[in-house]
This record gives structure tokens, sequence and C-alpha cells, in this order.
């Protein structure tokens, strides 16, 4: 039997391109609330991880928001290799061109 | 006054602080829980005769032994056995939230559900029916609460004061659904832990019995000296392995989640107008994968005409009153200290004032297109054009994740080079950064603004936007060279995005944005572009071959115009072979700002627009006028730029608005610098002049943070194929415009 949590998983292993949430959700006949809470569970199995995210590139930059054209990226989530090792955040970058 | 022990417990910013604050008001204790780096919060309330203490247990999802947090909640809730246990909810993202709610169920918790944030659901056209939802969990008590406005915590109160008097036999109490096969196994399960004393004293045999099944990871480690139980549960994970396929644990998460559906489906109702919704149908034409990129090219259309042309009349009154009344104020300040004629005067009117302010006069440009970004960031649609950019970048080999370092080049190149450490592949990673250097970053747009308006007019935005283009053009070709012929290509993962819902942008958070990036602006003119414009004019009076004196050498022969002149040659093919052009490329390494500043110090100097005699107050009034004339020549621009998009499409001609005469318009002139700068290029030359500038070496910091990223090997090549790059492609443009009779 497939459950629909194994069919969330199997949906990032297939996906030939990005998905938005709620193209998945729809596919999969959930709500979208209730997928985010379907792959915090894969989260927490280590199966999936959440991506890096603007906010977490330019974390180490001392111009922070000053950075032209910085936007938030959203929330995204991809598969994760087993025992793998989170990036290396980047280090201050010292000035900004802009 | 007997005292009662209620535990809040929830999700992460499901409100659980403010209602624990909302109740207990300053009657509070902070300390940590015991062994743990982890808050502890406690705080106490008066309550119908007993003595409330409150406990506001850590923000978890779930009731597993993943993090410090949930085992601190679910061993409170064990150890401590709290009288009531409030569980917050938000009401916006019930489905998520009731995962731990159901844990909590299964333990036997005496729960009470808060139903927190219902302001934020009926915004969103979400309603709960909270008596279905009551039912939905075995008669579980359900109270609506917005707790940031305090409204129904009496309810709440109310629904503990209940709660105590209850007898524990008349409690609600609810048991998770579960197939034959996993049932069986719980139930054998459950007897044995029955059996064994010490376990059935603390523990609930049932939920025990099933956390065991899911292989909880603490758990087992409680019950490994009972190896009967060890022997039956590891025995009993093989049998519904081998029964259904799947591992227990998530056959019983699943079955979780699938109760969680049944619930919303009951108890909750969503109306046809919710921004969700709306959001899912713009995003269907905005995210579409045919029509996804165009639109953002569209935009991205639109972002640069609104940057370039409504900005331009205040440039021009900026640099009206730059090369004018500063000009004039700040020699006519010399010459009455004596030092009109001196290399001073000439420092700082030639040097400082020419350079700085040929780059000042570029707020307005840099002003509009933050404030356009930041319209565009702040409604949710960048991070659409992630999404759709990103799906384009894994059709050319390149990882989806590698459009943040990109698009973050557009800023700057030198956070760009850093944010490519997000990947986890070193030739991903490697292939990024050399590619995030033809992403025009910011300090170049002013270069485009200056060549657009000086020979363009009112399309000067089209130029900016080919530019913009032509970038993304070459790091395409450069990617698929560098993925399919020196690298091998890899697979890429894919992965789901969460897109936040459209909204209308704060006014805030735009303006904080503006300044903050303004700010930094004028920052680096007061220290970096200041430094350059001094070394610049040092440079250009130094006096080298034929002599000459310090200061009063011309610039040709000074040891600046030398150098350049020796390199001038090579550029010729390009169609800009002069010194000038030459040295502001040059002197562009050290930030791309500063190509502006040269040419401003060697095509204008200390050409002042007005005579030095003029009075403070004549300078004022026609400052004030200038810059009223220019806020209507902004307003008319913008409005413009509709007719003139529409009057893209064949046929069409949309009459433009004109608030201002056409020859009003141009009563002061044009800036001296574009005057200028047309008698020394030709439109094509100017086009293959700003290619260069896209697509040349990046500036220092670049290229140092290249080295100090993929070593010194790695940077020397991207500053040679750079380099190759922009002169092949300065050549192509200029030679091939030649041929097609520009």
């Amino acid at each position: 039997m497939t459950t629909t949590l194994r069919a969330v998983l199997e949906a990032f292993q297939v996906a030939e391109a990005p998905l938005s949430l709620g193209q998945l959700a729809a596919t999969l006949d959930v709500s979208p609330p209730l997928l985010e809470g379907m792959i915090e569970y894969w989260v927490r199995k280590g199966r999936l991880r959440e991506a890096g995210t603007a906010g977490s590139a330019c974390a180490a930059c001392h111009q922070g928001r000053a950075c032209p054209l910085i936007v938030k990226m959203p929330r995204r989530y991809e598969l994760a290799a087993p025992g793998e090792r989170a990036p290396e955040p980047p280090p201050p970058c010292g000035c900004c061109h802009s | 006054m007997p005292t009662v022990r209620i535990a809040l417990a929830g999700n992460p910013n499901a409100g659980k602080s403010t209602i624990f604050n909302a109740l207990t008001g300053a009657r509070q204790h902070t300390g940590n829980w015991p062994g743990k780096t982890v808050a502890k919060q406690t705080g106490r309330l008066p309550l119908n005769g007993y003595d409330l203490e409150l406990v506001d247990l850590p923000g978890t999802y779930s009731l597993s032994a993943f993090s410090a947090e949930e085992i601190i909640t679910r061993d409170y809730i064990l150890d401590e056995c709290p009288d009531v246990v409030v569980a917050i909810v938000d009401a916006s993202n019930l489905e998520r939230n009731l995962y731990l709610v159901l844990q909590l169920l299964e333990m036997g918790a005496p729960v009470i559900l808060a139903l927190n944030m219902i302001d934020v659901a009926e915004s969103r056209a979400i309603s709960i029916d909270a008596d279905r939802l009551s039912a939905a969990l075995g008669g579980v008590p359900v109270v609506r609460l917005i707790g940031s406005r305090q409204v129904g915590l009496d309810d709440l109160k109310q629904a503990i004061a209940r709660y105590i008097h209850q007898s524990e036999r008349v409690r609600p109490r609810w048991v998770l659904p579960l197939p034959e096969s996993v049932a069986a196994e719980k139930s054998r399960l459950q007897s044995l832990i029955e059996r064994e004393p010490v376990l059935a004293a603390r523990y609930d045999a049932g939920w025990l019995a099933l956390k065991l099944l899911e292989q909880d990871d603490d758990l087992l480690d409680r019950v490994a000296s009972f190896p009967i139980i060890t022997a039956a549960m590891a025995e009993a994970v093989e049998r519904i392995s081998a029964a259904t396929g799947e591992e227990p644990d998530t056959l019983i998460a699943d079955l979780r989640y699938q109760v969680i559906g049944q619930i919303a489906a009951q108890a909750v109702t969503r109306g046809c107008a919710e921004p969700t919704t709306r959001s899912d149908r713009v995003d269907s034409v905005l995210t579409h994968p045919v029509w996804g990129v165009p639109v953002f090219l569209f935009l991205m259309w639109i972002v640069f005409q609104i940057t370039a042309n409504a900005s331009a009349p205040l440039v021009d009154w900026i640099d009206g009153v730059i090369n004018g009344p500063v000009v004039n104020w700040t020699q006519i300040a010399f010459n009455a200290a004596g030092l009109g004629e001196s290399w001073l005067a000439s420092m700082v009117i030639d040097g400082a004032i020419a350079g700085v302010g040929g780059v000042l006069v570029f707020i307005p440009v840099l002003m509009a297109l933050f404030l356009v970004i930041s319209v565009l960031e702040d409604s949710g649609y960048m991070a659409r054009a992630a999404f759709v950019m990103d799906r384009f970048m894994q059709r050319l080999g390149l990882h989806g994740k590698s459009f943040l370092p990109l698009l973050v080049g557009f800023g700057c190149t030198v956070p760009a080079v850093y944010a490519t450490r997000t990947l986890e592949h070193s030739e991903d990673r490697k292939i990024t950064a050399f590619l995030t250097t033809f992403m025009s970053c910011g300090a170049r747009l002013p270069i485009y603004v200056l060549f657009g308006t000086a020979f363009f007019g009112a399309s000067s935005g089209t130029l900016v936007f080919a530019m913009y283009l032509s970038g993304i053009g070459v790091a395409v070709l450069t990617s698929l060279l560098l993925t399919r012929v020196i690298y091998r290509n890899k697979p890429v993962p894919p992965f789901v995005m969460e897109l936040p819902p459209y909204r209308l942008p704060n006014r805030h958070t735009v303006w904080l944005q503006i300044w903050t990036q303004t700010r930094d602006f004028l920052r680096r003119a007061a220290t970096l572009i200041l430094a350059a414009s001094l070394v610049i004019w040092l440079l250009l009076a130094l006096p080298v071959g034929r002599g000459g004196r310090f200061g009063e050498v011309p610039p040709h022969d000074s040891l600046f115009g030398s150098v350049s002149a020796a390199l001038a040659p090579a550029l010729a093919p390009a169609g800009f072979g002069s010194w000038q052009a030459t040295g502001a490329l040059i002197t562009g390494f050290t930030a791309k700002e500063v190509v502006i500043t040269t040419m401003n110090q060697l095509y204008v100097g200390s050409g002042a627009e007005s005579a030095p005699d003029s009075d403070l107050g004549s300078d004022l009034r026609a400052i004030a006028i200038g810059l009223g004339k220019a806020l209507v020549l902004t307003v008319q621009e913008i409005a413009n730029v509709v007719p003139r998009t529409i009057n893209l499409l064949p046929g069409v001609a949309l009459p433009e608005l004109a608030l201002v005469p056409a020859g009003a318009a141009d009563e002061a002139g044009a800036p001296q610098l574009q005057s200028a700068l047309r008698a020394a290029f030709t439109p094509l030359a100017a086009v293959a002049f700003n290619v260069f500038v896209l697509l040349y070496v990046p500036c220092v910091a670049a290229v140092s943070a290249m080295r100090h990223e993929y070593g010194t090997r790695w940077m020397l090549t991207q500053a040679a194929y750079t380099l190759a790059v922009a002169w092949l492609a300065a050549v192509l443009v200029y030679q091939g415009g030649r041929l097609l009779g520009f």
C-alpha cells in the first residue's frame, strides 16, 4: 500500500521540474497546510531538507537588507542525501558595490 | 487555595506566548528547564478560588524525540501530569497544527483546544465550526481566541474552570483509529507493557506501545532494559512492514494525517474569496511553464523603463545643481581665500566634486530601482520570479538553487560569489560563481542610464533592459559551455517551493529598503568613490614625457593619460579607442561607478554651467524652480510608461502625456557629461562601450571574493574570460552594426 506520506516523498523523487507547494498539494489532493506538515515529517526523518534561502545566504553580510535586489526567498524543500551536512554559511562579504 | 497546573502547548508561532502573557500578566518567572538551555516560563493566575500555575511549554510541531523542545514537552506532560493542557493552534493553519493536538490526545492528556488567530483565518475566508471540531476530537472543549487583541480569554478561563471541576471519568478520550494489522500488534505490545509494573506506573501502556512501534529513539532507550518488550517490538515492526510494505512510523504518521484531513473536511470551510485561491489563479499565469519567463522579462522591462526614464528629470536637476551652483560656490570660496588658481582648488573642484558629483547625480536612478524592486518583492512576485527562473536554470543544466546567487549578482557580485556556498556540489558552485559577473550589478546601472539618456532619450530604458538581458544571454551561453563541455552534465534535484500569497506592499517596508540602500550608496560615495576620485585627479596632475608642472599638465600628457593612451589602440576596433574611454574602463576595475567619476573628470572637469559671479539668492531660486520642473517631468515620465509600453504593439500609437511643454523640458540644457559623450562617441560606439562595461572584469572586490572562494587559478580564468568576451562582444556589436549601416 502507498500512503499519502510516501506519495509526498515519491513526488520529490519523480519530479522533473520545480513544483510549488500549491501544485503538489493539488496533485496529492491535500490542503497546503496539511502538505506542509507532511513535508515537515520527512524533514524530521532526514529524507527531505529545507534548502538555503536568500536570507541565509546573505545572513553573514554586514550589508544585510542594504544589498539591492536581495529578495526574501520563499521556503524551499528538496531531497536530502543520507548523512549529508548542511552547506557552510558564507562569511561576511566586506562590501557591496551597488 | 488549591493549586492547579495548566500547561500551554502548541506549534511555534501559534501565539502561545502572547496568550501566556495575557493570562499571567506580571506574575511570571523565567528560568531554564532542568539540564537544558531551553527557557522555561511559568506564571500564576487566580481563578474561581484556584491558584493556577501556568507553564509555557516550548513550541513544537510534534511529540517525537526529534529535538530538546519535543522531549521537554513530552516529559512534562508524562511526568508532571498537568491538570489541563491548553493546546493553542493557529486557526489559519489548522491542519498543520492538529498533528500535535492528536499526539497530545493519544497521550491521554486533558486537552482544551484554543483556536487562536481566528481573525487571520477569517481574513483568509477560512471558517471553522468549533462544535464539529470538538465532536471530531471526541468532545474536546474548543475555544475561539484572538490572542493579540485579548479576545476570548474569558471563554478560555471559563473552559479551564469547567474542566477542573469535571470528573476524570467523564472527560473525553480520543484514540487514533488503527488498521487491523497495526492494532493487533499494538494490543500485544500493550499487554506486555502492562505486565511491567515500572513501565505501567509511569506510562499509558497503549500510548507507549504505539510510540515503540513508531521506533521513538528516546523511548527505545527507556525500555532497553526490558528485553521481552524490545524483542516483541522488533518482531511487531517486522510483521507490520511485511504486511503493509511500509515502515510502521510512516504508516502511523500517515494515519494521523488522514484523520486530520477528515477532521478538516468536517469542520473547516474555505470560502472562494480566499486569497490563497486568488493567488493560485494569478500563479497559473505568472508561474506558467511557458508564459512565466516572458511575463518575468516583461515586468523587468517595465522596471527599467521606470528606473531610467522616470528618474531622468531629477538626474538632470542634480547634475545642474552640482555642476552649476555647487561648483560656483566652491570656486568663489577659493577665490576669496586667494587660492582660486591653486592645485588645491583644482583637486576639490576637478577631483572631488566632479568625481563624487558625477556619481551622486544617479541617486534618483537607484532610488527608483530600489522602489520598484521593493514593491515587487513585498507584493510576493519576486518569490514567483525565483520559482520561474529556477525552472529555467534547470533546463540549462544548472542547479535550481543557482538562481539565488545569480539574482543577488544583480545587486552586487561580491555577496553573489559568497552566496554560491549554498550549493552543495563544488562544480555547481564554481560554475555559478563564474556566471555571477555577467549578472549586471547595480554599480553598472548608472553607466547605462548615462549613455542611454545621452544617446537614446526616452528609449534609454530599453538600452538598460537590453544590457541586463545581454548579460543573462552571455551567462546562459557560458553556462552551456561550462556544463556541457568542461564539466559533466549532472542531473539536478527537483524541489518544492512555498509561494506566499500576494499582498499589497507595506509602505514602511518599502521605504525602509529604499532608505537603507540609498544610505549605503551615499556612504560609498563619501569613502571609496571620493578616494578613487582623488587618486585619479592625482594621476591626471602628474606630468610625464613632455614635462609640465604638477596640476597644470594637459590630461593627455599626465601619467594617467599616457598609460591610457598606450592601451587605447586595443579598443579601437570596438569604436571607443580614445585614451579617455580606456582610462575610464581601467579605473572601473576599482568600482564600476568610478567609470563615471573618471569620465566626469576627463570630459567635464571644472566646466561650471553658470557664471562664478552669480548670487546666492538667484542660485537658490533657480534650484527650487528646477526641482519643481523636475518633479512635474517625473510624474509625466511615469505616466508615459503605459502608452509607451502599449505603443510597442504594431499599429498602436497612443498619445503621451505632456504636462510640461517640450521646449521647457530642455531649457536647462542636457547635463554637461552627456553633451561631452555625444561629441566623443557615436551611438553605435556608445552601445559597444556599454556592452564592454557589462561584460568585462568585475571590480577588485569581486575578483578578491572569487580568489578567496575558488583560488587564484579560477579567478584568473574568469578575469581572462570576461575580458576576452567583453572585447569580442563589443567588437562584434560595433563592427556588425557598421556592416548593417548603423
